[in-house]
């Protein structure tokens, strides 16, 4: 048999949106989609996939590498091996593929946001976004694929019927690994997601000394200041202000990102901004492709320059 | 606490404008600056905390040409004890095949260990499954994104793993394990020239990739083309001056009506 597998990704009793794409690809494949789901009370539309996999095992311990492995272990078993096995690209839906890829012994290929048009090859992004890798499998076998969210979800076409059910339950789970709980951000005053007007600051600023300018500037602004990840890796400023897919997700009026080149873990964080204003020196940052405006130059040299026409 | 760390020599790209052939099979990077992958850099930071806790030895590898020999050399001034080069002919860039030779390696090195660490994902590809292949092919049990260890036990450590949104979860795994670290978990010590001096004193090892592909498994996904991304619309640059620019940004704030 010939099918497209997804495994699927739920989080805290939610379906996630990330699902569509691993489902929009797994639609551009053309073949049967059987989708693989955690146990729980969520809804998953019927009409998304031509079988539903239900299973027993919780979602905490549905997305841990040796327990999916042993999950598909039966799949296999009772469905054959997939063609394709398509996961989300995230911290679990990576960490998972990677295992699978290692214990099947089957190619694997992460961050995937396109596909040629006989679906033989798929496109991968290399060195910061800058260059695409157009990667085939030369056996054609069975290969493992991480999908960046919102790359395919657009080409989602319903079925005409509902999905069968199928039911997997009893897999013995893995006991090297266990969950304990899951563990919040510390609160904090800061609430970043409901600014209206976001100064976010990346790399590009340099080193510590140069913040407190920007604070000074998000005042004169009346703006709130936040930043992409490895401001918060440098303990520059904390976590509670890092937009992108490990930080927050926001949707302010305004986004000026300085010094951000547009990693596409940050670029998931704010690409709903009404506008968006880049500052970058490197012209060709991915950030401009999703800028709405943008100003090629020093950040530190733009912000003291806004601070003179503010004050003056 | 016997820690192998896995580190890659990366190119810096991301103020670099990257030239592909115009046959698309090759990307230049003759002038593009290169050093240890970032999140290497915390994974090392990490084994070395554990191991000036509990004690331990901690054992560098890296997969490429001589000139990789400058990541073992860094991880050294950072505190590892030794560093091991597995030289490869070219680039590998099948994650399948690293995984492969350092499965082999450890193997047939007898490299003793606790645990292996890797950076989440190497910079200049962005796969991040190296560790998690290499985990499942040692038959390990293997957690990823580690932006916490909280406490080591006899046989077992306990861990946090970022997901997504701000959220962690916290783990137990039994070791002996492999982990890929995220980076902001600790603040990598800095290491200065002085200290990178002194470690090249510490001697390498150095061994043939080749030794380690029983039956040379080859890769199995091969790089067909290199092209660049396809251009969105893309922004509008603001024209001029430094002064015209900023000026004609605040009109934008203005009509945008975030700005007075």
């Amino acid at each position: 048999m010939s099918y497209t597998l997804i495994i699927s990704e739920v989080r805290r009793g939610v379906f996630e949106e990330r699902n569509l794409d691993s489902l929009g690809l797994a639609h551009m494949l053309k073949k049967p989609v059987y989708m693989l789901l955690p146990d729980g009370q969520y809804p998953v539309n019927e009409r998304w996939s031509d079988v539903l996999i239900k299973t027993d095992i919780k979602e905490e311990l549905f997305t841990a590498p040796k327990n999916i492995c042993l999950l598909l272990d039966k799949v296999i078993e009772r469905f054959s091996m997939p063609d394709v096995i398509i996961l989300t690209h995230s911290s679990s839906g990576t960490e998972c593929a990677s295992y699978i890829a290692g214990y099947f012994k089957l190619p694997v290929i992460t961050d995937v946001n396109g596909m040629d048009k006989d679906a033989k090859t798929f496109y991968k992004s290399y060195y910061s976004d800058k260059v695409y890798g157009e990667f085939a499998v030369p056996g054609q076998g069975p290969v493992v694929i991480t999908v960046r969210s919102g790359a395919f979800r657009g080409s989602i076409e319903e079925r005409t019927h509902a999905s069968k059910e199928e039911t997997i339950v009893g897999v013995f789970l893995d006991s090297d690994r266990a969950f304990i709980e899951f563990v919040e951000e510390e609160k904090t005053e800061i609430d970043i997601t409901k600014a209206e007007f976001l100064v976010s600051v990346g790399r590009g600023v340099g080193n510590k000394d140069e913040l407190p300018a920007y604070d000074e500037l998000t005042g004169v602004l009346n703006a709130t200041l936040s930043c992409s990840r490895p401001v918060v890796d440098k303990l520059w400023l904390p976590k509670a202000r890092q937009v992108g897919q490990s930080g927050k997700t926001v949707r302010p009026k305004v986004y000026l990102a300085m010094g951000i080149s547009g990693a596409f873990q940050h670029i998931a964080g704010m690409k709903d901004s009404e506008c968006i204003i880049a500052v970058n020196k490197d012209p060709e940052a991915p950030i401009f492709q999703y800028a709405h405006y943008g100003i090629v130059g020093d950040m530190n040299k733009v912000r003291d320059k806004l601070k003179e026409l503010l004050k003056g | 606490m016997d820690i192998i760390v896995l580190t890659k020599r990366v190119p810096v790209t991301q103020e670099e404008e990257l030239k592909i052939a115009p046959d698309g099979t090759s990307v230049d990077l003759s002038r593009v600056p290169f050093r240890m992958n970032d999140w290497d850099n915390y994974a090392v930071e990490e084994a070395v905390r554990l191991c000036e806790k509990q004690g331990g030895v901690i054992t560098g590898v890296s997969i490429g040409d001589m000139e990789s020999d400058e990541v073992l050399r860094r991880a050294i001034a950072m505190g590892a004890k030794d560093g091991c080069l597995i030289e490869s002919q070219g680039v590998v860039n099948d994650p399948f095949t690293r995984a492969l030779l350092l499965k082999g390696f450890i193997e047939k090195e007898n490299l003793s260990f606790n645990m292996i660490f890797g950076g989440v994902q190497a910079e200049d590809d962005q796969f991040g499954v190296t560790c998690g292949i290499l985990a499942a092919m040692l038959g390990l049990p293997f957690a990823s994104m580690v932006i916490g260890i909280d406490e080591i036990q006899n046989d077992a450590i306990i861990l946090r793993r970022e997901l997504e949104g701000g959220i962690q979860e916290r783990i137990k795994i039994k070791m002996p394990c492999v982990l890929s670290i995220q980076s902001g978990i600790n603040e990598p010590r800095y290491v200065s020239i002085m200290g990178i001096r002194k470690a090249s004193k510490v001697e390498r090892k150095y061994f043939k990739a080749d030794k380690y592909l029983d039956g040379g498994a080859g890769s199995l996904i091969d790089v067909i083309r290199w092209f660049y991304p396809p251009k969105k619309e893309g922004a509008v640059i603001l024209q001029g001056e430094l002064e015209d620019t900023c000026k004609q940004l605040l009109g934008i704030l203005k009509e945008k009506g975030v700005l007075q």
